[in-house]
């Protein structure tokens, strides 16, 4: 409870520094033609398939004219399936392709040619590291606040001291690896975490039994480790699971980030009492949303802009604090789910 | 007579051989990890390397008739979302139907590869590189991105991961080892008994002298695909039961353990030779490393995988020499 009111309250104070800019809130021009692209990490996700349909319902509210394509890669084949569909999208002479990246900083020289050649790149959910031919982000929460959000989900089920390791996605997930820095950096920051000890990072590179594996490798090998986190919708699954099988549940407590209806009943037996996510309906509609309009050019994408994107409102392209050089348009805020609220989120 | 012997010798050796390196691989992690010798690292160990077994099992039929297998990665997904799916709507269905179900659904994704292996000439790398991504395709296009999730599942089936089959000395053996050991097991008997079995070999040691000799060589790789499926139908059922979450990615790479504990295990990759003892072996060689890799300090998680690569190449590369050489010795006192 306490760690949705912080939530609620940061993004508050994102808003609010935000109105005082005082700048014209610039309004979409409904009933153009764009063709717009939405490329997943891979398909046969299910928060993908929900961010396909926020862009959905923003497309018929836009009344955009012209055409909407879901499409991804093949889990196998994610990172050069991303590549050369970008290209195609290129070839094709797409309005906006809107990428939630997986392939890291080699999808960047792509990336830059389809700009030249007018294809506009909007990254979501994952951004491109180096930030190199990508106009901007639509960040999910802020990269800095799960940090907080993190660490205090630890810091409340490991009773405010104790042993903690975080199971992640693959060692180079760009948005999984910027939350784990952030949130050792609260860590070494905030004297209230003073007493949690991060044993380890491992990887499950989002597989089941990879993860499940890891989960247990980390309870063998930290004795009086009390928490695994796990920043990713599989890993925190798997490690529920793990926990659960051998009994562990009492001992060794998961946390991290997942899907309410993928977690219902480990958060009902205590495996995994606490976790958090964002909207993905919500981060696909207002992607779909802040493409739209920088394709017909009522946003230029420059730092300052503000604009009115539908049912979300008032949105601002800002400075990405973690990517130098980067800009993004902020949605948050996450929700933390709990034995009060995770069976009507589960439905 | 100098034939037999050269022929089993060597065989038997290899066996010891690897035998020996499971066991200074076990002797050199106990060194270096805390409570490395219990029974829990026991049981980690047998339930992670029993979801690979079956498909290695498989793998090494498909491998002795000089093919390859490289769908069952994807085969494994599909069986473990199809059943799970079935049992979500389905949950009163006895386990015996259960298991049959996902072993006829395995069997008939076999049947795919070999039909169009043994019958329609297509190299086996061809046609299971293209049902690997055929598979993979048709579970992302079908799941239409739902989860099948524990709590849809009947309790009896999430339940056994858990369930012990018997203790020996303190040790816990799962049920589901059980399960896997047993794909061994039988086919193992049945390549040292059954005559019809023993094609399988014949086939890949010399298919021209196998089609002289009478046996029918299509019709035995066929039957090698549509066992190498079926037993991926059983690790999609175990992988179902351990992991209760099945989503696209199910089963994704499977492939390259199935292929790397048949490698180790001493079944040659130019066919006709190798043994069910000598899968199982490489099986939980493999797992071991892995799963000994993880709980190491020295070793950061970058290298883990890299350190697992060369020691599986070692692992061939000494088999290769060994073999070579005994072969040699073998020829020699031949030739005396």
């Amino acid at each position: 409870m306490k760690l949705t009111k912080l939530g609620v309250a940061i993004t508050m104070a994102a808003g609010l520094l935000g109105s005082t800019a005082m700048a014209e809130v610039i309004e979409a021009k409904p009933g153009q033609a764009v063709n717009m692209v939405l490329l997943p990490k891979f398909l046969g996700v299910a928060v993908f398939d929900q961010a396909d349909r926020g862009a959905q319902e923003a497309a018929k509210e836009l009344g955009n004219t012209g055409t909407y394509q879901y499409e991804g890669p093949t889990p196998e084949n994610s990172a050069a399936g991303q590549i050369e569909m970008l290209t195609t999208a290129t070839t094709q002479k797409q309005g906006v392709v809107m990428i939630s990246n997986n392939a890291g900083d080699q999808i960047a020289p792509t990336a830059e040619a389809a700009q030249k050649a007018g294809t506009k790149v909007v990254t979501w959910d994952s951004p491109i590291p180096s930030g190199k031919g990508e106009s901007l982000f639509v960040a999910q929460v802020d990269f800095g606040s799960i940090g907080t959000v993190m660490a205090d989900m630890v810091y409340d089920e490991a009773g405010g001291k104790g042993e903690f390791a975080v199971l992640s996605a693959s060692p180079d997930a760009a948005n999984q690896n910027a939350w784990i820095d952030a949130m050792k950096k609260v860590l070494a920051s905030d004297a209230k975490y003073k007493d949690l000890k991060l044993d380890d990072v491992v990887y499950g590179n989002d597989q089941s039994e990879e993860s499940y594996n890891r989960a247990l490798g980390l309870v063998d090998k930290y004795p009086n480790l009390k928490v695994i986190m796990a920043p990713t919708t599989v890993g925190i699954v798997a490690a529920a699971k793990a926990m659960q099988d051998e009994k562990l549940c009492d001992k060794v407590k998961v946390s991290g980030l997942g899907l309410p209806a993928e977690m219902v009943s480990y958060t009902m037996n205590g495996c995994a009492p606490e976790f958090a996510l964002w909207s993905f309906v919500d981060l696909g509609y207002l992607t779909y949303y802040t493409s739209y309009m920088l394709a017909t050019g009522s946003l230029k994408g420059e730092i300052g802009e503000e604009f009115k994107a539908g049912r979300m409102g008032t949105m601002k392209i800002d400075a990405d604090p973690g990517r130098p050089g980067a800009k993004r348009v902020l949605m948050g805020p996450f929700t933390v789910y709990n034995k009060d609220n995770v069976e009507a989120a589960a439905k | 007579m100098m034939q037999i012997f050269g022929k089993i010798h060597p065989q038997t050796l290899r066996l010891i051989a690897l035998f020996v390196a499971l066991l200074a691989t076990v002797l050199f992690f106990s060194t270096q990890i805390d409570s490395y010798l219990s029974p829990r690292m026991f049981t980690r160990i047998t339930t992670s390397a029993a979801v690979i077994l079956p498909i290695a099992v498989g793998q090494a039929l498909v491998v002795m008739t000089r093919n390859i297998d490289l769908s069952i990665g994807s085969t494994v997904g599909v069986v473990a979302y199809l059943t799970g799916e079935f049992l979500a709507a389905h949950g009163d269905l006895s386990p015996l139907l259960v298991a049959l179900l996902a072993l006829g659904i395995g069997a008939a994704m076999g049947a795919v590869n070999g039909v169009l292996v043994a019958y329609g000439r297509v190299p086996s790398i061809i046609v299971t590189l293209g049902t690997l991504a055929l598979y993979r395709s048709f579970l992302v296009q079908y799941s239409d991105a739902k989860t099948i999730t524990t709590a849809s599942l009947p309790q009896w089936l999430v339940d056994l991961p858990q369930v012990n089959a018997f203790s020996v000395l303190g040790l816990e053996v799962r049920v589901t080892v059980v399960l896997g050991l047993s794909a061994a097991v039988v086919m193992g008997l049945a390549l040292t008994r059954l005559r019809a079995a023993r094609r399988i070999y014949a086939v890949g040691s010399n298919p021209d002298a196998a089609l002289m000799a009478g046996i029918n060589a299509a019709r035995v790789v066929f039957v090698a695909f549509v066992l190498s499926g079926a037993l991926a139908g059983l690790s999609g059922l175990i992988f179902l039961a351990k992991f209760g979450n099945i989503t696209v990615v199910a089963g994704l790479g499977f492939e390259l353990k199935a292929v790397a504990a048949v490698v180790v295990g001493g079944v040659s990759i130019l066919g006709g030779s190798g043994s069910m003892i000598g899968v199982v072996i490489g099986c939980v060689l493999v797992d071991t490393i892995d799963n000994s890799l993880t709980r190491w300090d020295l070793v950061s998680e970058f290298w883990r995988d890299a350190l697992l690569g060369m020691l599986i190449m070692a692992a061939v590369t000494v088999d290769t020499f060994a073999s070579r050489s005994l072969r040699r010795l073998g020829a020699q006192k031949g030739a005396q």
